[in-house]
């Protein structure tokens, strides 16, 4: 049985193709202005590389803050219910998922099944987000995917706010002007979102095993800071940013099936 | 409390009239707008909806019938006294022969106004109630002769010295602690005084005979209030919002037609009952809330986000003191003597209320208890924790019931908003994601 799911995000659109529970294909692209050709660009791209057309697939489930965008979906899900059920798709052992977006930090307790038991989003403010990275980034004017590494090389930890990105960049304005290294600052930059990302997990609870999913899982001074912040391991497979999509799919799976 | 200060006015700023009404006729169009919106959504998500409803529909109109028949009795010499929390004695305003209504806001657009004046950092409940005042937009505000403010929480306090620049206001100050006998001699003392100011306004004397046809007025408010809610407890047979819709209606709504109506609505539900036509499927998650008052009609936002989710909730219960705790509570009488009918309405209002502005030496057990009897006798399957931002006190009890909660395995989500119409999209994303979560659980 061949299923699809659909993460319209608020930056880019995710698609996963599934063919008995076993990833068939994936692919992503930019959200833009026009989020709903987007998305239905994506879906065609996805199904090409899977070499399927759209009668094979049973089911296609969407979420994402964009969901509706979707036009050829058959349901949608929650991004916390998808989470759940990606977290353990990836990792059977993972019991706490956090997913990091471009503007939306989420964490989720699940079972072994993937059934979401509890579940927490981060407040109104992007300071927890992907796009605090990026705004902190140009700031520090490094290029987004150099600033990870950069932070690793930190020898000691300064400090900035992350109560909102607008505060967070002058506070990375004034270590500039005090002419700390690059590295510090990068790294304090991490240390303030993971501090805001762990406190929105403890409110949850820290579950062991701990899985990582979202865009953000690729940068390896947030996980770093992380980690340090969770004081616990922290599981993250390949192509994190296709966990809201791959979860999508597999509630389409099993819609599929329920409704044969 | 109506003195001036040296500068005039003490917080309300002049504002030129042709400015307050240009404000104030742009805040009402939408206001009716939003109004019918409402009745339409909830008409659209109960296709069955009871037929009794169309009555309940009116009387929440703000600018209509029930506006007319207040300024109608106001010219034949009857006053009109307006009030905030649930603890002015209705059963006093009743026997002086004056009107009771609630004026407190639900405006989303006046809050902005109210801004004017006090920080946003301040609960939006108040900052709206001045806003409506400083553009006259509530009629029953504006036709009020006096009004009841107590003293319940910090907004309160200070917006009762701010409608002061207006309207005769009076204080009643609740004691925090509410079950000490200093408490209840204190509480005892603020009614007596607030007794003898409403005979005052209006001239007329609360007797022994007035007052007891007051009280069993509301008595038989309260049995068909109870009556409607135990409805809520088996399969649905009413949708949320509409019981929402009606209980709120009590507070402005003539008391002896609304018990009626609620009654002539409930003969209508049972006959459903019988015949198993259910508002909604059975199997629907059944969600409560708790927290912050929702006031009609701007803020209905979360009420109809619940019902219209996909999936769908249902709105069995809450523990709103705009909704489910305004009569539930009789006021019980021993003997007909004006001192014990005296009595039983103080303790009515101090005793029973769950409101987080009290305390005691178990903190405030009660609204814990009173949680809980609901969650059984409801059959809910998750709580909505519902808080607007500068509610504290409600913020802060959070904890406390979410940890009783997490004991007991009941979901509870606690959801913070404003009043805005603008996070919509994100509150909907974490109503739906919770409403998954109950039908995951209820699935097993």
């Amino acid at each position: 049985m061949i299923t699809a799911g659909i993460d319209v995000g608020t930056q880019s659109v995710k698609v996963v193709v599934l063919k008995d529970s076993k990833i068939l294909s994936r692919e992503k692209t930019f959200s833009g202005f026009e989020p709903a050709k987007a998305a239905e660009q994506a879906f065609e791209e996805t199904l090409k590389k899977a070499k399927v057309s759209r009668s094979d697939i049973k089911h296609v489930t969407a979420t994402g803050a964009g969901a509706e965008m979707a036009t050829y979906r058959d349901s949608t899900i929650s991004m916390v219910g998808a989470d759940a059920k990606a977290g353990a798709y990836l990792f059977p052992t993972a019991r706490t998922v956090i997913d990091i977006g471009a503007e939306e930090a989420r964490a989720v307790r699940c079972d072994e099944k993937g059934t979401l038991l509890n579940f927490v989003v981060n407040e109104r403010c992007a300071a927890g987000a992907g796009t605090f990275i990026e705004a902190m980034a140009r700031a520090l004017e490094v290029k987004l995917e150099e600033m990870g590494p950069l932070s690793l090389k930190a020898e000691k930890a300064s400090q900035i706010n992350a109560t909102c990105v607008i505060f967070g960049e002058s506070d990375v304005v004034t270590l500039i002007h005090r002419q700390e290294p690059k590295p510090e600052i990068a790294r304090a930059i991490y240390d303030a979102m993971a501090d805001r990302i762990s406190s929105m997990v403890y409110r949850l609870g820290v579950n062991p095993d701990v899985a990582l999913v979202g865009g953000v899982a690729k940068d390896v001074g947030f996980v770093a800071s992380l980690k340090r912040k969770l004081g616990t391991d922290v599981l993250i497979h390949d192509n994190p940013e296709f966990a809201g999509a791959l979860g999508a799919a597999l509630v389409a799976s099993k819609r599929a099936g329920v409704s044969n | 409390m109506t003195s001036k200060d040296e500068t005039g006015m003490k917080y309300l700023p002049e504002i030129p009239q042709k400015e307050i009404d240009e404000i104030r006729s742009s805040i009402k169009a939408t206001s009716m707008k939003v109004t019918s919106e409402n009745i339409e959504r909830m008409k659209k998500s109960a296709p069955n909806r009871p037929e009794a409803m169309t009555y309940f529909d009116g009387i929440a109109d703000f600018f209509g019938q029930r506006e007319r028949e207040i300024r109608a009795a106001k010219e034949e010499g009857k006053k009109v006294i307006g009030y905030m929390c649930m603890f002015a004695p209705i059963e006093f305003i009743l026997a002086a022969d004056a009107i009771p209504v609630r004026v407190h806001s639900g405006w989303y657009d006046t809050s902005k106004i109210g801004d004017r004046i006090v920080p946003v950092e301040v609960c939006p409940v108040i900052r709206s109630t001045i806003g409506a005042k400083m553009v006259g937009l509530s009629p029953y505000l504006e036709l009020s002769d006096a009004i009841i403010s107590t003293l319940t929480c910090d907004g309160m306090t200070k917006l009762c010295e701010i409608l002061s620049d207006q309207k005769p206001v009076w204080t009643m100050c609740p004691p925090r602690v509410k079950d000490s006998p200093q408490s209840m001699n204190f509480w005892r003392e603020e009614l007596k005084a607030v007794k003898q100011k409403i005979e005052d306004l209006t001239g007329n004397k609360i007797t022994e005979k007035k007052l007891r046809s007051a009280i069993e007025l509301l008595q038989r408010a309260t049995k068909a209030f109870r009556r409607l809610q135990d409805l809520r407890k088996d399969s649905p047979v009413i949708m949320g919002r509409d019981a929402m819709l009606v209980n709120q209606t009590s507070a402005w709504d003539d008391v002896k037609r609304w018990t009626q109506k609620t009654e002539e609505l409930c003969d209508e539900l049972e006959k459903r009952v019988q015949q198993k036509t259910w508002a909604c499927p059975p199997d629907t998650p059944r969600v409560m809330v708790t927290g912050t008052p929702m006031v009609w009609p701007d803020n209905w936002k979360l009420p109809n986000l619940i019902e219209e989710a996909d999936p769908q909730g249902i709105l069995v219960a809450d523990e709103l003191c705009s909704s489910d705790r305004l009569l539930y509570d009789p006021v019980g009488v021993d003997e007909w003597t004006m001192d014990d009918m005296f009595n039983a309405v103080a303790e009515r209002y101090l005793l029973t209320s769950t409101c987080p502005c009290f305390t005691s030496k178990d903190g405030n057990k009660d609204r814990i208890n009173w949680l809980l009897d609901k969650l059984k006798e409801f059959r809910v399957n998750g709580v909505i924790y519902y808080v607007v931002r500068g509610c504290m006190l409600y913020a802060m009890e959070y904890t406390r019931i979410k940890r009783i909660l997490d004991h007991r395995n009941v979901p509870i989500y606690y959801l913070d908003t404003e009043y805005t119409r603008e996070d919509v999209g994100q509150m909907k994303t974490r109503v739906e994601a919770f409403l998954e979560m109950l039908k995951a659980g209820a699935e097993g």
